[in-house]
Formats: structure tokens, C-alpha cells, sequence
């Protein structure tokens, strides 16, 4: 049994330290000057360490407003996405009513299509709305995703309806059911799609490429691209502000990562 | 729980109403990319438009590498800009959305100009690019290596092998670096006296000895550690030249500005010549977009813009070549290197300059080229006729029929 574990560990120190090194080198490299950081003898550490390219990289943008609008735009798009796939899963999942399977299989359908196929005539959507270059563009799109509806469904599916119709017996109305029953109980499903949501919109480029016109509502993802040009790319600038851009994540998981970790091993409800 | 919903729901309808409104008093938008400078030069100049006449026009930075998807998917979405900077490819693929412009300047004080289907100029040309060659001195001294220091001398392409062999220590990675774009590899070819096209765009020469030989030189160079292979393949030629590490760097004048900062001595040196001296033309332009709604506004700064005096200021800040015929451009501390690349332009037969052109006639012609000088360069192909062989048919495939 000990032997097991300390296989294990080593096995699992192994995995992290090969997930690792790319971050690292990441940040190591953003402390290096632009003729290190293209030597044809490339070191893990910088030689001379130089904040340099963080300088350079903050003085060419307004980098406080872009980390900014891309939280507000993340955070956002976040809650709302917990609110509607949630209670969207839940209708799918608890609630028999005629079409529930064709609903379900066409809102799984749309993952087939990829943004490209339908960037123009989600454009067009927005330009009806007045939404184009509005921060609204970039958040209500993303709050019904399709994964998160499937993830949500699928969890809540696990619950015993017994749970809910015990709660009837007792006189509790739909909306307390919900709110006090199925809540607490999909705690880890919601930490998975938050964190899930969290990451999409954050890291997300396409979309605010083609909905953003004003630079004032860049976001962090948009403004980093930025840095490349026709005849080349400013690696030294892209690598700091890449750096920046890693801290949210890293905090967001942070918080979340003991319901991360159970909602995702977890595929049946406890106790 | 309920609380939370109030909250995201009145959110999203403040949001949503903050999102109407708009109008044709909102500012131009002009998109916009930025390599060096020039952005900061043309921020500059916006500021002095609205100071003169009270029009705003917002400067929208678009990352280069989605720089064509942005422009498409805004014009078949309905949201033209009413201002982009555009290359020769851009003009091509969207000259159906672009403003004629001949009533707009006087195009005739203008060289690489762009036309639509209808032989209407659509551009007002920004700036011109031409080739030239990058030297570490530094490096160079230190190696004995001669290079070209007078006003006539050029080299060729043997004398500057020779020469630029001695390059080989320790501190050298590989002698030089060459830009991955056809731009910088097809002045090869002119050199040596070859054109892709006669007049019907049908017949070619691209497959004559003296083009075998030109395109086994380039693939020997790379094949041999002469050029590094990755530098062109990633296009991060300019980077590499930065570490002091390479002798040379064949590339054009905007990095004339980006070298300001190296850590070593290095001028401007013309490109070996072959039977002849040559260089291509590239460029940047301005264009204004039908659907944007404010069609006359932009047509108002392009015809301001193309005044002498703005033009010259944008064109001398950067600093750039002039398209402008007869401009007299200060190039300050640059002029030295500057003279390099006008010398170039005008050693270069119009011959030349006009088989280049044809891709705006041609959309598929550059990204062909392009691929094919990859090809050349990557290693994966030995027979140089081979690869030309191909060239040929591929160019004469995309090339409008009889």
C-alpha cells in the first residue's frame, strides 16, 4: 500500500513538473531581454534579469483598462452562464414535457458548428440588436453554451427525483425546490462550469476580434495580438503581458478547485 | 439565490439599453495595424484633423495576422469602416467595397497606385517599400569581411558568398537571415532577368536556366547553413538579426527605424545583383469603404491626407519612402540608408516593377509565389525545375482567361 502511494507521488510530481516547465519557462522568459530571448544558445533563466519588456509592453496600451474590460466581460458572462445553463439543465433533465429529447439534441447539435461557420450571421444578429461593439456583444452570446446546458443535464440527472417530490409533499413551491434543494446539491457541477466559462471567455479572441470596434473595450486577448504586425511580432511584449494574463486563471481555479476536482471525478450524487 | 437573478437581470438590461444609440455623428473608424511607428505618426495626424476641421476619425488597432477577417466579416456584416490601411492582397479581395478615389486627389502626383475593375484608382499610396540589405559591422570587422561601401559598388551574388563565408565562428549562427516573403525572394528572380508574365498573362520564362539557377542558389543557401532555414520559415528574420549573431539580414527599409535600439554598428547595403539590379515595390495604402455611411467624410480626409504637407509629415516621421512623385522627404538621421533604397528603386527596370503589378489583376498570384519560395526554402523538395515546373502551371491556372 505504501509502496503504491509513493509510486503514485512520484508519478503525479512527474505530471505536474512537465505541465509546469512551459509556465515557468514562460515567466522566466518574460524577465529576458529580446536578444536573449532569440540567442541561439537559449537559457530556462534569464542571464540578466530585466523587467524591460513589461515597460515597453504597458507603455504601448492602456494594459489596466484591457485586463479590465476582460474581467468584467468574463465575470459577467460567467454568472450569467451559471444562471441560465443551470436552470436550462435543470428543465432538461427533471421536467418531462413533449420535445425535451429534440430540444436537448438540437442545443447539442450547435457544438458540431464551429464560430467561423457562423461568425457573419452572428454578426448580423447583433447589428439588428444594436449590440455591435457593445460589451453586451461579447457577454450574452456566450452565456448559453451548449456544453454547459450537456454538463449541467448530465449532473442533475444524477439527483433522485424523490428529493424533489419529498419537497413537494412538504409544500414547497417550484422556485424554492430549486433554489434550496438542486442548488447545493450540483455545488461542484457549478464550480466546473464557472471555472470552465471563466477560462472560455478569458481566453477568448475570435469573437471579440469581429464584435469589438472601439479599442476602449479591447480586451486583454485582443490587445496582446496586437503586438504582431506584418513583418513580424514583438515576442518580448507578447510574452509579458501572456504572463499577466495567466494570474486571473491561476486565481479563479484557486478558488474553485476542491468543487473543480469533485465535479469532474464525480459522476453519481453523495449520500 | 433570487437575489443574485435580480441582479444579473437587471444587469443585462442596463447593458442592453446602454447598447442603442449610435448614429452618423459617431467618429470615423480607420483600422488600422502598426509594425513600428507609424501608428503613433498617424494618431499624430488624426489629432491635426480634428483640431482643422472638427472631425473625429478613431484609429482601431486590428492584429495583422486577422486583419482580413476582421475587414470581411465587417463588410459582409453590414459595418464597413469608412477608413482602412491596406495592402496590395486587401486591395484585391475587397476592391468591389472600395470608394473610386480619381475626383477625390490628384492621382497623377502619385506612384503605386491601385486600380478597380473599372480602371478607377481606389487607393491613396501611404508609402512604397523596397529591398535592401541589413550588415552587423560589427561582426563584419571583425571577420575581414569587404563589403560594398561606395556609391556604384554592389556586389554579386559570388562575391558576396565568398565574402560573407568567412563568417563562421562561435559567435556567428549562420552568416545571414532572409525575410520568408515573396516580396524579398522574387528581386532574385528580376535580377537575373526573369518574368513571370508576358502581356496576355499566359507565357512565362520561369522555367529557363537562368531561373533554375537563381532558385538552386537560394534553396543551396539554406541547405548548406548559408541562411537560417527557420528564420524564413517563421518570418522571424528581424528578431534573429537583433541577437548580433548574423551578418546579414536581406530584408526592406521599415526595419530602418526598428534597428534604432541595437546593440551594434550596421548600415544599409544594396542586394548582390545578378544580370541586372532589382527590387520590388510593396507598399501600404489608404482606402475608404462603400457601406460605412460615411462614404463623403472619408473621401474629405483621403483628399487632406494626399496634400503635400500632411503626406510628406506621415511619410518623413516613420520614416517611409515616398510614393509621392517629386516629394523631397527628410529622412534625418536615415537619410544615409535611405539613399541605399532609393538607389535601388531606381536601378530597378520598369519592366520588372510591371510584371510584379500583375497580381492586382491576379489575386492568387502572391500567396502562389509565396508558397513556392517556402518550398524552396524548406528542404523538402530537391530539383529546383521541379519546383518551377509546378510554379508555372500553378500561376498560369490563376491567371485570368484569354
Amino acid at each position: 500500500m505504501k509502496k503504491g502511494v509513493v509510486r503514485n507521488t512520484i508519478i503525479a510530481f512527474i505530471i505536474v513538473v512537465i505541465f509546469l516547465v512551459p509556465v515557468i519557462y514562460i515567466i522566466a522568459s518574460s524577465f529576458k531581454s529580446s536578444v536573449e530571448l532569440f540567442s541561439s544558445e537559449p537559457t530556462f533563466f534569464p542571464k540578466d534579469w530585466t523587467i524591460k519588456n513589461y515597460v515597453e509592453a504597458l507603455a504601448r496600451g492602456n494594459f489596466a483598462r484591457f485586463i479590465w474590460n476582460s474581467l468584467f466581460v468574463s465575470v459577467t458572462s460567467t454568472a450569467l452562464a451559471v444562471v441560465i445553463n443551470t436552470m436550462s439543465g435543470y428543465a432538461l433533465a427533471k421536467f418531462k414535457f413533449k420535445g425535451s429529447t429534440v430540444i436537448m439534441m438540437v442545443i447539442l447539435s450547435t457544438i458540431m458548428l464551429p464560430l467561423e461557420v457562423i461568425m457573419v450571421p452572428i454578426f448580423s444578429v447583433l447589428r439588428f440588436f444594436h449590440l455591435y461593439n457593445t460589451f453586451t456583444a461579447l457577454i450574452v452570446p456566450a452565456a448559453a453554451t451548449p456544453t454547459g446546458i450537456f454538463l449541467m443535464r448530465q449532473y442533475l440527472v444524477t439527483i433522485p427525483d424523490e428529493l424533489m417530490e419529498s419537497a413537494r409533499i412538504d409544500g414547497a413551491g417550484e422556485w424554492k425546490i430549486f433554489t434550496r434543494i438542486i442548488l447545493p446539491n450540483v455545488k461542484p457541477a457549478i464550480a466546473t462550469l464557472a471555472i470552465f466559462s471563466f477560462m472560455w471567455r478569458w481566453n477568448d479572441y475570435i469573437w471579440p476580434l469581429i464584435a469589438i470596434s472601439d479599442p476602449d473595450k479591447y480586451t486583454l486577448q485582443l490587445a496582446i495580438a496586437n503586438f504582431t504586425g506584418e513583418y513580424g511580432s514583438d515576442y518580448s511584449s507578447i510574452i509579458a503581458m501572456s504572463a499577466i494574463s495567466m494570474i486571473p486563471m491561476l486565481v479563479i481555479f484557486l478558488i474553485f478547485q476542491r468543487q473543480f476536482v469533485q465535479g469532474t471525478v464525480q459522476s453519481g450524487m453523495k449520500g | 439565490m433570487k437575489k443574485l437573478l435580480l441582479v444579473v437581470a437587471a444587469f443585462v438590461l442596463v447593458l442592453g439599453l446602454s447598447a442603442c444609440g449610435g448614429g452618423n455623428d459617431e467618429p470615423l473608424q480607420m483600422l488600422w495595424w502598426s509594425d513600428g511607428t507609424e501608428g503613433d505618426v498617424m494618431q499624430g495626424l488624426l489629432d491635426q484633423y480634428l483640431e482643422e476641421t472638427g472631425v473625429e476619425i478613431e484609429l482601431v488597432l486590428v492584429p495583422y495576422n486577422d486583419y482580413e477577417t476582421n475587414l470581411a466579416t465587417r463588410i459582409s456584416g453590414g459595418e464597413a469602416p469608412a477608413l482602412a490601411r491596406v495592402t496590395e492582397g486587401h486591395l484585391n479581395n475587397f476592391k468591389a467595397n472600395i470608394l473610386p478615389l480619381d475626383d477625390v486627389y490628384t492621382t497623377s502626383g502619385y506612384t503605386n497606385l491601385f486600380f478597380n475593375d473599372d480602371g478607377e484608382v481606389i487607393s491613396l499610396p501611404m508609402d512604397v517599400t523596397a529591398n535592401g540589405m541589413f550588415v552587423n559591422l560589427d561582426l563584419l570587422d571583425k571577420y575581414e569581411v569587404n563589403y560594398p561601401t561606395g556609391d556604384d559598388e554592389v556586389w554579386t551574388w559570388a562575391e558576396f558568398e565568398a565574402e560573407m563565408s568567412k563568417l563562421d565562428g562561435d559567435d556567428v549562427t549562420t552568416p545571414g537571415v532572409f525575410d520568408g516573403k515573396a516580396h524579398r525572394f522574387m528581386p532574385l528572380m528580376y535580377q537575373a532577368g526573369i518574368t513571370i508574365w508576358d502581356e496576355a498573362y499566359t507565357t512565362s520564362n520561369l522555367t529557363s536556366q537562368a531561373a533554375v539557377d537563381t532558385v538552386e542558389m537560394f534553396m543551396r543557401f539554406f541547405e548548406e547553413g548559408f541562411l537560417d532555414r527557420n528564420a524564413y520559415l517563421e518570418n522571424n528574420a528581424a528578431n534573429l538579426f537583433k541577437t548580433g549573431n548574423y551578418g546579414f539580414h536581406i530584408s526592406g527599409n521599415w526595419n530602418v527605424s526598428g534597428y534604432q535600439d541595437l546593440t551594434f554598428d550596421w548600415t544599409v547595403v544594396p542586394m548582390p545583383q545578378g544580370a541586372n539590379r532589382a527590387t520590388i515595390l510593396g507598399g501600404k495604402s489608404l482606402a475608404a469603404f462603400d457601406g460605412s455611411g460615411q462614404e463623403d467624410e472619408a473621401q474629405d480626409f483621403i483628399a487632406w491626407m494626399a496634400e503635400a504637407e500632411q503626406h510628406d509629415t506621415y511619410t518623413g516621421s516613420v520614416p517611409y519612402l515616398t510614393p509621392r512623385l517629386g516629394a523631397v522627404v527628410d529622412y534625418g538621421d536615415f537619410t544615409e540608408e535611405y539613399s541605399v533604397f532609393l538607389d535601388e528603386i531606381a536601378a530597378t527596370d520598369a519592366a520588372y516593377v510591371q510584371d510584379w503589378l500583375a497580381q492586382v489583376m491576379i489575386p492568387g498570384m502572391y500567396p502562389i509565389i509565396n508558397q513556392f519560395a517556402e518550398d524552396a526554402a524548406s528542404g523538402n523538395f530537391d530539383s529546383a525545375l521541379e519546383l518551377l515546373t509546378q510554379l508555372e502551371a500553378d500561376l498560369k491556372e490563376a491567371a485570368p482567361a484569354e
